[in-house]
């Protein structure tokens, strides 16, 4: 019996503390309900990168670059056009044909202009690192082969040098793993970096080469470009079933 | 327990005291770690913030070479490590002295002097050799250089993002709470105390049981604080951080860091404490039992 007694107490305490943890949670529940939904979409924007945990040490830390081997002179294929290359195959070309879209950092194109003796890599994205190996495509511009407006951009000091030089007429000619894309110069423009009028997305096709105004020294405000017309779309292989262009 | 009448007076003081020493506890930390320039000082130092700092800055002036036809040692070789780690500190002491209301604005300054004479002289030499007329649109380019080059160096240098939380305009409506937690700090502590004195007075015929409920209060508050803890570091949640400029992650997730492990221990301590309480009350309850 007298055990009894001295067990009972035990049990009040031991379940006491339990209720008192209960009501602690259950309270801090409710009072921290709202502020943390109110902090939710904000915690969730600025912790988002949960999949790549690392430390970086350098601007280049989770930029892959990706190198691609560009054929300027196209293997043959079957198809529904025939065209004949230097070496006098048979080559053929869809009017249509199957996009492979690139990644960041990809080369996925060789930018080709015989007029001013331009032969460039095209990343897909910009950064300073990309921007060093060649010309960049903003990747909010359409990817080679789609309706609307293809973006690139490259250093005045390097790649682009000569661009200023490009008079309308001229060709430009894209060539990426899965086609090869002919432009026409139609004009010179010149534009304030802020000013986006020539790098907002166009309903028709349309090619923008810009760099900086080339300046003695220092930074320029001034961008300098050209835009051009879409000659021919020239894919290797034709659209999947199920695929739209 | 043998009052059966005091026991909801009992929970009541308990449930009481554990959010109160819940707050001495944040409080505590806001006012002793977060706020605190050593902490950013500590930061600043074991994630090795000047170095990142500095090779933020080659990387930025090496890409701009590129279209400035500027070389990166004009900038490179009049700034140095020492002055980027000071900037740090300078912009940790400025945003503090204006969240305590000590300073009307939030402003980093650094000496640029070298600098600038740096890129005048490199302007200079360069309009020498190569002819160039040292007029309106010179001087306007030296001008413009040198605000391009010391925007950025304060930029990297505020390693801690203050400007952009003080241009957002954060840092004013802390600097409203801020300074009011001194006040808010000792009537917490205060009202703390009193409660544990209640506890020990609602309980004074039985002493040895006052232990218990301030023992199960404190564990009880360490838990409320270290479980949320230790999930955010088991997940290793704050290394998601989005922006990935090797100097501001490292500053802005090796601070949340400190702060979590601070907390962690903050939590731990109290978790401790409580089961030297529980055992206390245990083993005198026992005496008590075999004495009578």
């Amino acid at each position: 019996m007298a055990e009894k007694k001295a067990k009972r107490p035990v049990l009040i305490y031991i379940l006491t503390g339990i209720f008192l943890l209960i009501l602690c949670v259950a309270l801090s529940v409710i009072v921290l309900i709202t502020p943390y939904e109110k902090c939710k979409t904000y915690l969730n924007i600025v912790f988002m990168d949960q999949s790549m945990k690392i430390t970086p040490s350098s601007g280049l830390d989770g930029l892959v670059i990706k190198q691609n081997e560009i054929s300027t002179t196209p293997v043959p294929t079957t198809g529904n056009s025939e065209n004949q290359d230097d070496s006098g195959t048979a080559q053929s070309y869809y009017e249509q044909g199957e996009i492979i879209r690139p990644s960041f950092g990809e080369q996925y194109a060789i930018l080709n202009c015989e007029e001013i003796g331009l032969s460039v890599p095209v990343y897909w994205g910009s950064s300073p690192e990309l921007l060093e190996l060649g010309a960049c495509q903003a990747s909010s511009s359409v990817v080679l082969g789609e309706t609307g407006n293809v973006v690139i951009d490259a250093h005045v000091n390097t790649f682009f040098a000569e661009l200023s030089s490009l008079q309308p007429e001229a060709v430009v000619t894209l060539y990426t793993t899965y086609g090869i894309f002919t432009y026409q110069v139609t004009e010179q423009v010149q534009f304030e970096n802020t000013n986006k009028k020539y790098v907002l997305p166009t309903e028709t096709d349309r090619l923008t080469l810009y760099t900086c105004e080339a300046q003695v020294l220092g930074t320029s405000s001034n961008r300098i470009g050209v835009l051009c017309d879409l000659v021919s779309k020239q894919f290797y292989n034709p659209l999947q079933d199920g695929e739209s262009s | 327990m043998k009052n059966i009448r005091l026991y909801p007076v009992k929970v009541l003081l308990a449930f009481a005291f554990v959010f109160c020493l819940l707050g001495t506890e944040l409080l505590l930390a806001v006012k002793h770690i977060a706020l605190n320039p050593a902490t950013f000082e500590t930061v600043a130092e074991t994630q090795q913030l000047d170095e990142k700092a500095w090779s933020a800055l080659e990387s930025y002036f090496q890409s701009r070479s590129n279209s400035t036809g500027i070389p990166a040692e004009v900038f490179l070789d009049s700034i140095t490590k020492e002055q980027l780690r000071q900037g740090t500190l300078d912009s940790v002491s400025s945003a503090l002295s204006y969240l305590k209301n000590k300073s009307d604005t939030y402003q980093l300054q650094m000496d640029f002097t070298e600098l600038e004479n740096a890129i005048a002289a490199f302007f200079e030499n360069y309009a020498d050799e190569n002819h160039v007329e040292k007029d309106a649109v010179y001087e306007q380019k030296v001008a413009s250089t040198i605000a391009e080059a010391e925007k950025e160096i304060l930029f990297i240098a505020d390693t801690f993002k203050f400007s952009t939380l003080y241009e957002s305009g954060w840092l004013k409506k802390a600097s409203h709470y801020i300074p009011a937690l001194d006040g808010i700090f000792i009537i917490t502590i205060i009202i703390t105390i009193l409660i544990g004195l209640l506890l020990i007075l609602v309980c004074l015929k039985n002493i040895p049981e006052s232990f218990y409920w301030l023992g199960i209060s404190g564990m009880i508050s360490g838990i409320l604080l270290a479980t949320p803890c230790m999930w955010l570091k088991a997940t290793d949640y704050i290394s998601g951080f989005v922006v990935k400029d090797p100097q501001i992650f490292s500053a802005v997730v090796g601070y949340l860091n400190t702060m979590l492990n601070h907390e962690l221990l903050q939590g731990i301590l109290p978790i401790a404490a409580g089961i030297l309480l529980l055992i206390l009350f245990a083993v005198l309850s026992a005496r008590n039992l075999e004495k009578e």
